[in-house]
This record gives C-alpha cells, sequence and structure tokens, in this order.
C-alpha cells in the first residue's frame, strides 16, 4: 500500500497540465485517471500494435473498442468492459504488477459515471518510466570514498569500496598472493601471454617497495597490452574476416580496423576520442587515415552478401537484408558503448526501459545511408608516392595530347572524308528498322558464358561444329545483354578475339585459318548489333571464336556471346549444332547450347533470310570495315617514330596507372561507405511492409542532459548524422558510456563485472554489486584524461586485485559466487592466450604485429568459399605462428580447435565469454595436431639447452608455469620422456589444470 | 525443472568464470536440479523438464537449398490443369532471382497412398511407403526467401547469425543419455557444408558444451581431434601413461586449492575423453550390419551410399543415447548443383537429390520403427523454403518462401494427420500458415519441454528458441 501510495504521487507530477476551459469531467480525467491510464495501461494498449486491439490513447479509440468491443459506455460504468477488467478477485488486469488501487478505480468509475469527458485534443502516451529512478540513468557524481575499519588492508580508494562491502556482509578480504602467482595473473591479465623466465626471476629478486607497480607499468607499455585489450574489445564489437550467411566471402581488408584497436590502446587514446573515432571517425576527422579505418566498427559485424548483392532492388525482402544490416550497426553501437539492449524496440517499445519505438528507429535513421565495403583510404607516405605518380602520368598525358595533335594534322584532311561516310552508312543502319520475328518470344537464356578469371588475360574459346564442311558467306557475332544482371548492352564482349575456320576441332595451327581479328584495345564493345564476319564461302566444318584479352565484368574478367549465327546459302547453319567450349557456365540462364539455340539474351533471333536482316547486316558489314579502314588510315599516316613514341608513352600510362591502383589496393579498409541516406519509417510490428511515420536520425531520451532529437544544418547529410550521434556518446554527460567502458576494466581483471551483464544496464540485467565504486571509477576515467591504462593501473594495483584465489569455508559459506571480492577469482585461460602461451612457451611465437591475417584452414575460392581448418598443416606451420588475434577469423565455419576453448563467435557481440570444460576440450588439447606439433617444437627449444634431462624438466616447468618443479613432478616427467620422448612429456605439461588455470 | 531452477542452473554456467559441462551435471545433480541423474531431465516426467516427455531423441533430416514441396507432398490438380499456361495467382508475384514464368506442373507423378490416402509423388517412392507414419505441414511458412537467414530460420528460429540451433538448445535443456558419446551429433552432407556452415548448429550464446559436433564418416577424421595425427609418433602405451602422468599432476595441483569443482571437472574429462575414444569408432563401425540393413539404407549403390551411411550412422548414434542427431541432405550453392536448389531444371536436379534422399530417409523411419525406437524417437523432415509452382523461364524453379512442406514423425506423432493447406496453386500457406516456431515448440512439448520456459538470458534477453512466437501443434499430437 505504501508503495501504491508513494507511485501515485509521483504520477501527480506528470499529470497532463490542466487547460483552460476544462469542465469538471475534464479535470478529472486530467489530474486523476489518464495518468493511471499512462503508466498503468497505455504500455499494452498504445499506438502500433496494441494488445487486443484496444487503443487507450485518444477518445475515439476508446469509444471503438478492440476485439471485445467498446472499451467504455459513457454514463455506465457497469457497462463499461475497461472497468470490468481492471475489478474483480484477481483482477484481468493489468497483466503485470500489482492491481489498481481501490481509490484508481473509484476515480475511473466517477469518470465515466459523469460521461466520460475527454479533453478535445488529448493523446495519452506510455509514462511507465517517468520519475521512477534507475541506477544506470542516474547523475554521474565522484562518490565520497567510504571510511572502513581495516585501513592497514587498503592500498588504493578501490579497496575502500570493496572492503566498507566485505565489512557490512561481514566478510574478511584475502591474503595478498605470492610474487609467482602476482606476476603469472598480471602477464596473462595485461599481455595474454605468460611471464618469461628472467622477467619472473627479476620481480622475485627486486625488493624495492614499488616493484610491484613497475611490473604494472612496464607491462601497460608494452604492445603485448594492446594485443590483449583489444581481443577484448573484438569480442565486444563482433569483429570478423568474412561476410558470414550463405556464400560466406573472405573480407580481405577488414583487418586494418583490427590494428587500428590494438594501436588505439596501445597509443592510450582517451576514451571519447576512441569513441568518436569508431562511430564517425571518417566524417569528423577527413583526411586522416586513421578515422575511416576506426569507422570499421560499424562494418564489424556479419553482411548478408547475397541479400546485399544478389537479391534485387525494390523487393520486400531486400528492405528486410537492409533493415536487418542497420539493426546490427545500431546494436552494435548502442550495445557497445552504452550497454543498453535498443534492439529490443524494433517491433514495440522497449519491453523493460525507457526506450520508445520511435526511438529505436531513429537510430535507424543514423545509419540510413551508411552501407558496408571496401574503402580507400591514405596516408602521408602513400599520398606522396601517389602524387609522384601522378606527375609521371599527368607529363605523358600531356605529350600524348601533343602528340595527337601532330596526328590530326598529318591524318585530319584524309579522314574528314572517312567519317563522312561513315556517317551517311550509320544514318542508313537507323533507317532501317530492326527485323522482328514472326512472333514476340522473349529470350529464355542468355547465351554462352565463359568461367571467371581474375585478370583480362585468361583464356576462353567457344566453337561450333557445322557438321560438315560448308561454304560459310558470314558469321554473326551477337552480344550477350542478359536480362538477369543489371542491363548492359555488350556483357562479355572481349577486347581482344579472333575467329579461326578449321576442319579439325582442336584448331592445330597448320590447319587453322583466321578470317578476323580484332586487336584493338578500345575496342567499342558495348553495342548491341552484330559483329559481321564475312569468309568470303571458305569452306570449314568448325568455327571458333577466341577472346586473347577478357571483358572486365565487376572485379573480374569474362568472354560471353548471345547468340552465333553461321549464313551459308540463305540459311543458318549453326542453329542448334554441338556446341563445345574450353569452360562454360552451366546455370541459370547461361549454358553453351544456347549459344546457336535462335534466341539472343533478350528475343528471338529473326530469320537470315528476312529482307531486313540481310540488308542490316550488309551495312554493319560496311560500316565495320570503314571503321577499321579509317583507323588503318589514321595509323599508316603516322611517322614509325612517332607512333612508337605514343606507344611507349600508352604502355607507361597503362603501368602508372596499375601501379596506383596496387597501391590503392594495399590501402583499403572494410568500412563505412557514404551514400545519400534512404528514408527510414517507423515499421508496426517491425514489419517493413507497414511503414508508419518517417524517422529523423536521433538517439535516446532515457539519457538526461543531452538532445535526443538531432539538430542538423542538413538533414540529409549521411556524415552528420553520425557525427552528431558520436558526440552524442562521447559527450561527458552521458552517463552510460562511461559506466560503460569502467565496468569493462573491472570485468578484464575479476572475470566478471560490477554489472556482471557488461552489455545490459537496464531493468533486464544485473544491478551493479558495488555502485558506488563503478561511479568512481567513471569519474575516475573522465577526470584523469580519459586514460584507459591509468583505469587497468587503478585496478590492478589494488589489494582487492592482489588477494589469493584461494576459497575458505567463511567466505565460501556467506558468498559463494565471490559477488563481494573476498578473494580473486581462478580463471581458466581463455582460447587465445591457451594458443599464444603455447606459442611462447615453445619459442615459436611471432611477434610481429599489423597487417593482414593469416589462414589458420586450406582455403579454396568459389562460388561458396571453402575453408578447411582441418587440411594437413593448416593449424601449425611458420606462416601461422603469430598472435591469435591476428588470425583471419572465419564466420560461417569456427576454428574447432579455438570453438571448444569458448572463443568468441563473431556473428554475435560477447562481452563475456562463457568457459566451459568439455571432453572434447581434453581431446583437442591432446590431439590437436596444434599441440603435437608444437610440443616437439617445445621439446626442441629444451634440447638446444644442454644439460640433463631433470634441467630440462625445470626450464619446461619455469616457461609453462613460472615455478621450478617439486622433486616428484621433476622425476615423474622426466622418467615419461625417457619413455616415450620429451615431446610426449611437452605435452602432458601442456595439458594440466596447473596451466590452463590462473590462481 | 521449472524457471527458477533454469536461473540457478544459468547461474551455474556463468559464476565464477563459468563451469563445465560436467561440472555443471556434477553440480546440478548434487544439488537435486536434475533428478535421475546428469542430464536426464527427471524421472518421474519420462526425462521431461516440465512434462511428461513422450519420446527421448529426435533426428532432423535437413534438405538444403530449398526442396519443392510441390514436387513432392504438395499435390495440386491446378498445376496439372493450367500447365504451361501464365501464372496468375492474383497479386504481385516476386521472384528471387527472375520473372515468373508459366505455371509448371511437376515432372512426376502422384498417387494416394497409404491407408490415409496422402498424395505424394513418385520422386519419393520409398518414403510414399511411410505416410501412415508421418504428420504433413504443408503451409509452412518462411520469413525469408533467401538461403542464409531462411536456413537460419529453419534451425535457430531467428534470420540472424549467431543464435543457438534446435540441437543446442536441447543439449542445454536435457543433456545427453550417454556420457559416453556427445549430446548432439551433425552429420553434415559429405560434399560440404550448407549455406551459413557450421554456423547453422552453432550454440550461439549457449555454452560451447551444447554446440553439435560434426561426425563426418567420409573424411580422413571423421571426428576432429578424436585421435593424433598419424604422424604425431604416439603408442597406445604412450597415450595410456600420459594420462596417468597427468591424472596424477592435475590430483596433486588439487591439493589445497579444494572447493572448486571445476579443476575436478577438467580432470574427470580427461576420462570421458578416453571413454569417447571407445565409443565413436563403434559406432562408425558399419561391420556389424547386416547385409539386409544395409541394402535398406542403399548402401552399396552409388547414389545412395553417403546419405545411406549417414542416415544408418543416425540410427546407432540414436541407438546408443545421442540426444539429437542432424542429417544434412544438400551442400553449399555452388555448380555444378550440389543441393536441392534447382533454378534450372527441376527433373534433372531434383530427380538426382532426391533419389540420393529418398531411400536412406524412408530407411531410418522403417528401421526405427522395426527397433521400437520409433516410439520415443522424432523425425523431422525440412527445409529452408519451398519452390514455385510455376517456372522460372526454363525448366526450373524459384524460392518459395510463402509454403513449403515439413514432415514429422515418431514419438508422440499422429501418423497419417495433415495440419494445413497451401492454396490450390501451392503458391502460399492458406489454412493454418506455420512458421518454425510452432514445429520448434511442437518437438520440444514432446520431449517434456515447454518452449516458453526453456530460455537463456544473453544481453538482457531471455532468449527462447522460439523467440516470442510458437504454439504447439495441437492436431499433429497422437
Amino acid at each position: 500500500m505504501r508503495r501504491l501510495g508513494l507511485s501515485l504521487c509521483l504520477v501527480g507530477l506528470f499529470a497532463p497540465l490542466a487547460a483552460r476551459g476544462d469542465s469538471e469531467g475534464d479535470r478529472l480525467f486530467r489530474e486523476r485517471v489518464a495518468p493511471v491510464l499512462e503508466r498503468r495501461c497505455v504500455h499494452c494498449h498504445g499506438d502500433a500494435s496494441p494488445k487486443g486491439g484496444l487503443s487507450l490513447t485518444t477518445a475515439e479509440a476508446v469509444r471503438k473498442g478492440g476485439k471485445a468491443g467498446p472499451a467504455i459506455v459513457s454514463g455506465k460504468p457497469d457497462e463499461s468492459l475497461l472497468l470490468d477488467a481492471v475489478t474483480g478477485d484477481p483482477p484481468e488486469m493489468p497483466k503485470k504488477g500489482p492491481p489498481l488501487a481501490v481509490g484508481e478505480v473509484a476515480d475511473l468509475r466517477a469518470w465515466i459515471d459523469q460521461g466520460a469527458r475527454w479533453p478535445e485534443g488529448l493523446t495519452l502516451r506510455d509514462r511507465r518510466f517517468e520519475g521512477e529512478k534507475w541506477w544506470a540513468f542516474a547523475p554521474l557524481m565522484r562518490p565520497p570514498i567510504p571510511v572502513v575499519k581495516a585501513t592497514e588492508w587498503v592500498r588504493t580508494p578501490v579497496d575502500a569500496f570493496i572492503l566498507a562491502g566485505l565489512e557490512m556482509e561481514g566478510l574478511a578480504p584475502s591474503a595478498e598472493a605470492d610474487r609467482r602467482t602476482l606476476i603469472r595473473r598480471l602477464a596473462y591479465d595485461l599481455h595474454g601471454l605468460p611471464a618469461k623466465p628472467g622477467e619472473v626471476d627479476d620481480f622475485l629478486g627486486d625488493r624495492r617497495p614499488d616493484a610491484y607497480e613497475r611490473l604494472v607499468d612496464r607491462l601497460l607499455d608494452s604492445p603485448r597490452y594492446g594485443e590483449r585489450m583489444g581481443r577484448y574489445w573484438l569480442d565486444v564489437v563482433h569483429y570478423g574476416d568474412t561476410h558470414g550467411y550463405d556464400k560466406d566471402k573472405r573480407r580481405d581488408h577488414a583487418w586494418p580496423y583490427r590494428d587500428y584497436v590494438i594501436r588505439a590502446f596501445n597509443a592510450d587514446v582517451p576514451y571519447a576520442k576512441f569513441v568518436r573515432q569508431q562511430v564517425a571517425g571518417d566524417v569528423i576527422d577527413r583526411g586522416n587515415s586513421e578515422g575511416v579505418i576506426a569507422a570499421g566498427f560499424i562494418s564489424a559485424g556479419p553482411w548478408d552478401f547475397v541479400g546485399h548483392v544478389e537479391l534485387r532492388e525494390d523487393t520486400v525482402d531486400k528492405a528486410k537484408a537492409r533493415l536487418n544490416d542497420r539493426d546490427d550497426m545500431l546494436s552494435n553501437t548502442m550495445s557497445t558503448f552504452q550497454s543498453l539492449t535498443v534492439h529490443c524496440a524494433r517491433c514495440h517499445d522497449h519491453k523493460f526501459d525507457p526506450i520508445p519505438q520511435a526511438e529505436y528507429y531513429q537510430l535507424q535513421a543514423v545509419f540510413a545511408g551508411v552501407e558496408r565495403g571496401d574503402r580507400a583510404y591514405s596516408t602521408v607516405e602513400i599520398d606522396a608516392k601517389r602524387e609522384a605518380m601522378a606527375s609521371r602520368r599527368r607529363e605523358a598525358i600531356e605529350r600524348l595530347g601533343a602528340i595527337n595533335l601532330t596526328f590530326e594534322r598529318l591524318s585530319g584532311p584524309a579522314l574528314a572524308e572517312r567519317d563522312g561516310a561513315l556517317r551517311e552508312l550509320r544514318q542508313g543502319l537507323a533507317a532501317l528498322a530492326p527485323p522482328t520475328p514472326a512472333g514476340p518470344s522473349p529470350s529464355p537464356t542468355n547465351g554462352y558464358h565463359s568461367g571467371i578469371h581474375p585478370g583480362s588475360d585468361g583464356a576462353a574459346w567457344v566453337q561450333v561444329d557445322l557438321g560438315a564442311p560448308v561454304a560459310i558467306d558470314e558469321i554473326r557475332l551477337v552480344p550477350a545483354r542478359p536480362t538477369d544482371f543489371a542491363d548492359t548492352p555488350g556483357f562479355g564482349f572481349p577486347t581482344q578475339w579472333t575467329v579461326a575456320l578449321s576442319d579439325d576441332p582442336s584448331f592445330p595451327a597448320s590447319a587453322t585459318e583466321v578470317v578476323a581479328k580484332d586487336a584493338r584495345d578500345e575496342r567499342r564493345n558495348a553495342a548491341d548489333e552484330p559483329y559481321i564476319v564475312r569468309p568470303d564461302g571458305r569452306k570449314a566444318r568448325y568455327v571458333r571464336v577466341s577472346a586473347s584479352r577478357l571483358w572486365k565484368r565487376m572485379d573480374d574478367y569474362v568472354f560471353a556471346l548471345g547468340e552465333v549465327e553461321v549464313i551459308s546459302a540463305g540459311e543458318n547453319v549453326a542453329r542448334n549444332r554441338t556446341v563445345t567450349s574450353l569452360d562454360s557456365i552451366e546455370a541459370g540462364r547461361w549454358s553453351r547450347n544456347a549459344l546457336v539455340d535462335g534466341f539472343d539474351s533478350r528475343g528471338e533471333r529473326p530469320l537470315p533470310a528476312h529482307p531486313n536482316a540481310t540488308r542490316r547486316a550488309a551495312l554493319l558489314y560496311m560500316i565495320q570495315q570503314a571503321e577499321a579502314e579509317r583507323e588503318r588510315l589514321a595509323e599508316s599516316s603516322i611517322p614509325p617514330a612517332l607512333r612508337a613514341e605514343r606507344d611507349a608513352l600508352n604502355a607507361k600510362v597503362r603501368a602508372v596507372d596499375e601501379a596506383i591502383k596496387s597501391l590503392a589496393s594495399n590501402e583499403l579498409v572494410y568500412s563505412v561507405l557514404p551514400r545519400p541516406p534512404r528514408p527510414i519509417h517507423l515499421l508496426r510490428r517491425g514489419d517493413v511492409e507497414q511503414p508508419g511515420e518517417a524517422s529523423k536520425a536521433g538517439a535516446l531520451s532515457c539519457v538526461s542532459g543531452l538532445e535526443s532529437l538531432f539538430t542538423l544544418a542538413r538533414p540529409d547529410d549521411e556524415g552528420a548524422r553520425r557525427a552528431a550521434l558520436a558526440d552524442w556518446l562521447a559527450s561527458e554527460k552521458n552517463v552510460l558510456t562511461w559506466r560503460s567502458i569502467a565496468n569493462r576494466v573491472w570485468s578484464t581483471h575479476f572475470g566478471r563485472g560490477i554489472v556482471d551483464t557488461p552489455n545490459d544496464f537496464g531493468r533486464n540485467g544485473s544491478k551493479p554489486t558495488h555502485p558506488e565504486l563503478l561511479d568512481w571509477l567513471a569519474a575516475e576515467l573522465l577526470e584523469n584524461g580519459q586514460s584507459l591504462k591509468g583505469l587497468h593501473r587503478v585496478v590492478v594495483t589494488s589489494a582487492a586485485y592482489r588477494q589469493r584465489s584461494l576459497g575458505n569455508a567463511s567466505g565460501e559459506a556467506k558468498d559463494a559466487e565471490n559477488r563481494w571480492v573476498w578473494r580473486q577469482n581462478r580463471r581458466r585461460l581463455d582460447a587465445e592466450s591457451v594458443r599464444d602461451g603455447i606459442l611462447a612457451v615453445s619459442g615459436t611465437l611471432d611477434t610481429r604485429m599489423e597487417g593482414p591475417g593469416f589462414d589458420l584452414f586450406r582455403f579454396k575460392d568459389d562460388h561458396s568459399p571453402v575453408y578447411d581448418h582441418t587440411a594437413p598443416g593448416a593449424a601449425d606451420n611458420p606462416r601461422v605462428r603469430r598472435r591469435t588475434i591476428y588470425r583471419f577469423t572465419v564466420r560461417s565455419v569456427p576454428n574447432p580447435f579455438l570453438e571448444c576453448l569458448d572463443s568468441a563467435d563473431p556473428n554475435l557481440n560477447t562481452p563475456v565469454r562463457a568457459t566451459t570444460i568439455t571432453a572434447l576440450q581434453a581431446l583437442a588439447l591432446l590431439n590437436d595436431a596444434f599441440i603435437v606439433s608444437q610440443s616437439k617444437a617445445f621439446a626442441a627449444r629444451l634440447e638446444g639447452r644442454g644439460g640433463d634431462l631433470g634441467a630440462k624438466i625445470e626450464a619446461a616447468y619455469l616457461l609453462v608455469l613460472g615455478r621450478p618443479p617439486h622433486a616428484g613432478e621433476r622425476a615423474g616427467l622426466a622418467g615419461y620422456a625417457r619413455k616415450f620422448g620429451l615431446a610426449g612429456a611437452c605435452r602432458v605439461l601442456l595439458n594440466t589444470n596447473e596451466f590452463m588455470f590462473v590462481d | 525443472m521449472n524457471g527458477r531452477e533454469l536461473d540457478r542452473r544459468e547461474f551455474l554456467w556463468r559464476s565464477g568464470g563459468g563451469l563445465g559441462g560436467i561440472a555443471l551435471a556434477h553440480l546440478l545433480g548434487s544439488e537435486g536440479l536434475l533428478a535421475g541423474g546428469a542430464g536426464k531431465g527427471k524421472a518421474d516426467l519420462n526425462g521431461g523438464l516440465h512434462h511428461l516427455a513422450k519420446a527421448k531423441r529426435v533426428v532432423m533430416l535437413f534438405m538444403s537449398g530449398a526442396a519443392s514441396q510441390c514436387d513432392t507432398f504438395d499435390y495440386k490438380p491446378l498445376l496439372i490443369k493450367k500447365n504451361g499456361q501464365a501464372f496468375d495467382p492474383g497479386g504481385k508475384v516476386e521472384l528471387f532471382q527472375s520473372t515468373p514464368g508459366a505455371v509448371m506442373k511437376s515432372p512426376w507423378g502422384w498417387r494416394q497412398r497409404g491407408e490415409c490416402g496422402k498424395y505424394v509423388s513418385d520422386l519419393v517412392p520409398n518414403l510414399a511407403e511411410c505416410v501412415d507414419d508421418i504428420a504433413f505441414i504443408p503451409s509452412m511458412v518462411a520469413k525469408s526467401n533467401v538461403h542464409g537467414p531462411a536456413t537460419f530460420m529453419q534451425n535457430t528460429g531467428f534470420v540472424l547469425p549467431g543464435f543457438p540451433s534446435m540441437g543446442a538448445w536441447v543439449s542445454y535443456g536435457l543433456g545427453g543419455l550417454n556420457d559416453n558419446l556427445p549430446t548432439f551429433v551433425v552429420l553434415p552432407d559429405s560434399r560440404g557444408f550448407a549455406p551459413n556452415g557450421p554456423a547453422n548448429w552453432g550454440a550461439g550464446f549457449l555454452p560451447a558444451s551444447a554446440q553439435g559436433t560434426m561426425v563426418r564418416p567420409s573424411s580422413r577424421e571423421p571426428i576432429f581431434d578424436l585421435f593424433p595425427p598419424a604422424d604425431a609418433g604416439t603408442s597406445p602405451e604412450g597415450e595410456r601413461e600420459g594420462l596417468a602422468l597427468l591424472n596424477r599432476l592435475n590430483r596433486e595441483h588439487r591439493e589445497g586449492r579444494e572447493g572448486d569443482s571445476r579443476l575436478d571437472a577438467r580432470i574427470g574429462s580427461y576420462e570421458l575423453a578416453a571413454r569417447l575414444q571407445l565409443s565413436a569408432p563403434e559406432v562408425l563401425d558399419l561391420t556389424g550390419e547386416t547385409d539386409a540393413t544395409r541394402s535398406l539404407y542403399g548402401l552399396g549403390d552409388a547414389v545412395t551410399e553417403d546419405f545411406g551411411r549417414n542416415c544408418l550412422i543416425a540410427r546407432r548414434l540414436l541407438e546408443r543415447g545421442v540426444r539429437f542427431v542432424q542429417v544434412w541432405s544438400g551442400a553449399d550453392n555452388g555448380f555444378p548443383r550440389r543441393n536441392w536448389d534447382s533454378h534450372e531444371d527441376i527433373a534433372r536436379d531434383h530427380g538426382e537429390m532426391a533419389r540420393s534422399m529418398d531411400r536412406p530417409a524412408a530407411a531410418l523411419l522403417k528401421d526405427l520403427k522395426t527397433r521400437g525406437m520409433l516410439d520415443d524417437t522424432v523425425v523431422i523432415w525440412t527445409t529452408e523454403f519451398g519452390r514455385m509452382p510455376c517456372s522460372q523461364g526454363g525448366k526450373g524453379r524459384d524460392h518459395n518462401p510463402f509454403t513449403f512442406t515439413t514432415w514429422l514423425a515418431g514419438g508422440g506423432i499422429k501418423g497419417g494427420a495433415t495440419y494445413g493447406e497451401s492454396d490450390e496453386w501451392s503458391y502460399k500457406a492458406a489454412v493454418n500458415p506455420t512458421y518454425c516456431y510452432d514445429v520448434h515448440a511442437t518437438v520440444l512439448h514432446l520431449l517434456g519441454i515447454d518452449h516458453a520456459r526453456l530460455t537463456f538470458r544473453h544481453n538482457g534477453i531471455d532468449r527462447r528458441l522460439t523467440d516470442v512466437h510458437g504454439g504447439v501443434i495441437g492436431e499433429i499430437l497422437a
């Protein structure tokens, strides 16, 4: 009852303001009834898709009612369904929470009784959350450091907060761990690698009072720190090196973002800048390559290749693919930086947090102009190189221009005459209507399509067997123009090709006659007209068309033809004959047989005897001959020396272009590709076929002190939308941003956060165990130059962090889960630490940073690429011994070794990894090719040290566990090594619990 | 297990950096959260979690690439009548990669089969013999017409990647029936992975122990890392002594670190691994099967050999207590076609796929029945979406997300039943449109699980296999 009273009083504060001219009934509604409806009912009975079809937001809607009929009958409370629903024992409504208070029901009854007056134009809205405090949204202030009893234990302010909690719970902190344990713990926590034996010795021998702090500083200064923190971050942002879904394509330029993350941690970039760069670096910091690379954050997640590339425009599924794509971007952003589950508001208002559906679509609008793809970026050095090349190119082009002027002067008059004749021929052709076949018939096929080649110089040919040698008058090569591809006249028509005749299907050089050859680089092959070849009645059984330079499709090269006709005595003798080819795509509308099926890509070919067909072919032939003749003439009127210079210059331009291109392809990052924003509408039930009102770019209203709707000078500026979101997120006023990252830092060192749902600070997540400590850490970060290294230092130098991990009876009895941090948590090594740690102890770790990832699999490119992690040699070889963060991460086919050790699934945001212990894990650690091969490498390293077997075992212990073995251990492993080899003993050691767990 | 207990279970998974499947089983068992021993549901509920279970095991046959409903189980006389005429079902027809061609009747004839009189096409003559054991749902609908998202949906209930598959959910909810074998086993098509690859049977946010274990009988290493590589230079004696030494070291390490069950669990995991090394090869060894059984599954015939072997191994796995087995018919979307995605030529490509699938799938049903296992094994046959009743210009059929057929058989399923109907064209679901949510809910129901109460908290949401949807299809329950 007390609770209800309190909520009523709060409701009063938010009652819709009384308006002038309100009647008493109006006032009753405004002050007493509406607040109850808004707090308890409108959430479900609201706008978009109200429960039971009943909306309680407007007078009209209430009168109309829902599926069960009108909600109220004015003046008749006992016949009003609304009143019926909220009374009774127990009342049917509200579904959640306590029933309405007696007074509230009485008000409702009185209001209906008095005529159910509803003030003109008043619309109710969901106000469940107004006036209710939630820790995550509360203002952020540095809390005072608590006063504790056992002050001698306190090393840093962190400890005071922890100790205050322990004292309150009647718990005592654990003793400090020994130095060997501490350095092993710190090395894995801050580097993800074991401490080297020499480093352990140094620390054990360092008697200075600040030896520990010095160790921490040394570890924070190492580039291994960025690699460790980078791995956590890439888990959170679901980074991967392939697209995922069907036909999981490689994303070969994603890695610069991974390197950016590592670099940023190592350089200790202030957190606000880190946030801003990732959300809108390409916009905020134009011209700086780092910004473009950092924006790889937005594109880090999975992407539906088929939905985006292969689905046709203007289909429902295309709209769904884009909706899902933006959803991925916005949930990545809001989970990572805000620790909120905004994506839950896609189909309806958020069920637990004050996030209206409309605000979800405001965030959709922020990303409305974002596509993902490879984006060129530059650096100062690259720019200098490119400029030098461009200047060489400019010089060549200038000289070419001068030469061309000379050419024109020399050949001008003769060419002018030819041009006149060509013009007349073309007019003649234009006047001649294209012949249409007897009945209009859309083509069932596109024609012939060669295999796909990575370069223009791939080989391709296709040939027709005419059955017997025939006298050939004419050959017509009809270009393809596929209907299931963007409309492209001249699709696949090669830039260099020949037509040859032979009576031998293998076309031996000795028995082959080339009857047409086209070797001009810049052939106008976009034509839609057939190319006519006239072999003057030569007899042959086989006709072959060969491409020596292929047509550029997108990033690859192909040869295609719609139809080939061979005319002999007015008949097409190629029709339905046997076609062979070097290779061919036999799928969809493509087939080699479609080359002679009487259809080009668009329709049925006219009969060869059709008078217009014959006349057009004759004209085309004359035009094509005249064009060739014109070109020959132009060439021949030029002095050979000048021609040679021109050819050399052209070659130079091509070479420079290639060089510039390769420069660019080395400097691509998979990032944001901006485009004009697409319109975004609120979607009822999240359904693309039920668009509501248009949405403007904005963020969330639940974060106070910041404008949730962005004011943009140019609302259609894609970049401005993201820049506004970046500012909103990175603001010092955004309390979620700072609490979120402070919690992540803590979680790194204790295996669980102060809030143990680091991606959800909402009502469905956990509450902080130490809210003041969290705020103190967040404030510390803000006030100390936003240095994450500084915050890590604060946490790991605390007495709380340095505790032993060992349990004790009284602690277990009071707090078995160790929520109050009365000890450190023993943690199992994560997948990367296992692999990196083993590489480190075997002495084979390759510490090179940056650059393209290494493939831990055999790759075979195909329509659907194949990633085979089980291929022999894939798991361990000298090319794959860099740290695991540099591996090429495949979304569809996880690496089985790392996956069974609980590596993060790059398909989803992973703030905390699960840690499991399974039989398959045991098998992997015993039998995986990596373990077996590394055990041998480890043994070889030990063998190289000399000394007796006991000394080798001792060295192995120091490397793997950071301590010397006891006598029994030494004897046991030495005995095993003598019998089964040192590598076998190493394998056993790498399987121990002591290696797999950090105390 | 009630919702509170599941919370507790979930807490145990996550607490203190998490616990392993074994530790979990140990803890849940010791706390009485799992009556009847580790991971076996409640004895008084026949192994169910929330109510009496009718089935204990599941086998799912997945036809990857989209198997046509109107060439198999969804008979429409109108297609025969209107064959070759314009396809005009009313409204705009939107296809995946083409514009609609003419109505195309199935190249195969149709006949009524069994007691129930269900029409089945001559494409699947062996399955046709089993219709009285099968409940058909010809009114299935998919939420995407793209292979990747739709395949995710049938497996995980979501069109996005990163969600746990049904097998993983069942593993999480019920655990295994035999500690010597994995709980959830997947047999991919021998030619390669279906769209999305192993992400189709991933554990998503569930603990990795819930993920499917891949078994590839025709590969050089049927179970990854089951044994050391051939060139490792190990010997049985060395392995045995090595494990004994490891066990000793781990026990010594545990002294002074009492109370951490994960250390015990890891020690135990090596014992389980050794048992798996013994039992897995036995399951894959088919030499003990009779000639009659081998020929029932089509072994020895090149066309049915691969899928037949996988189906037979599926039965052996189920027999030995594997909880959930998934068998894939169809690989990636490449050329020449190696899955059910018959855009070019339905007669040629569906003909080939169905010949390889029909006999083994029917053999599995008959074999389970003969052995009395069909009573408590649910068999699911499904695909990601259907195919259009019209041609796409040539001889092929384009994608159809609006209707397709899934069928169920076995434990608790009413044989010979049909739930829902497609329209007269087999173009759209017309009566009782059904989503994967309903099928998933029904299968969980048969296993004694309330689909709305099998949850896992992830990123602030209590996730379910059925999202916020799904209802048990009472009409097909026996």
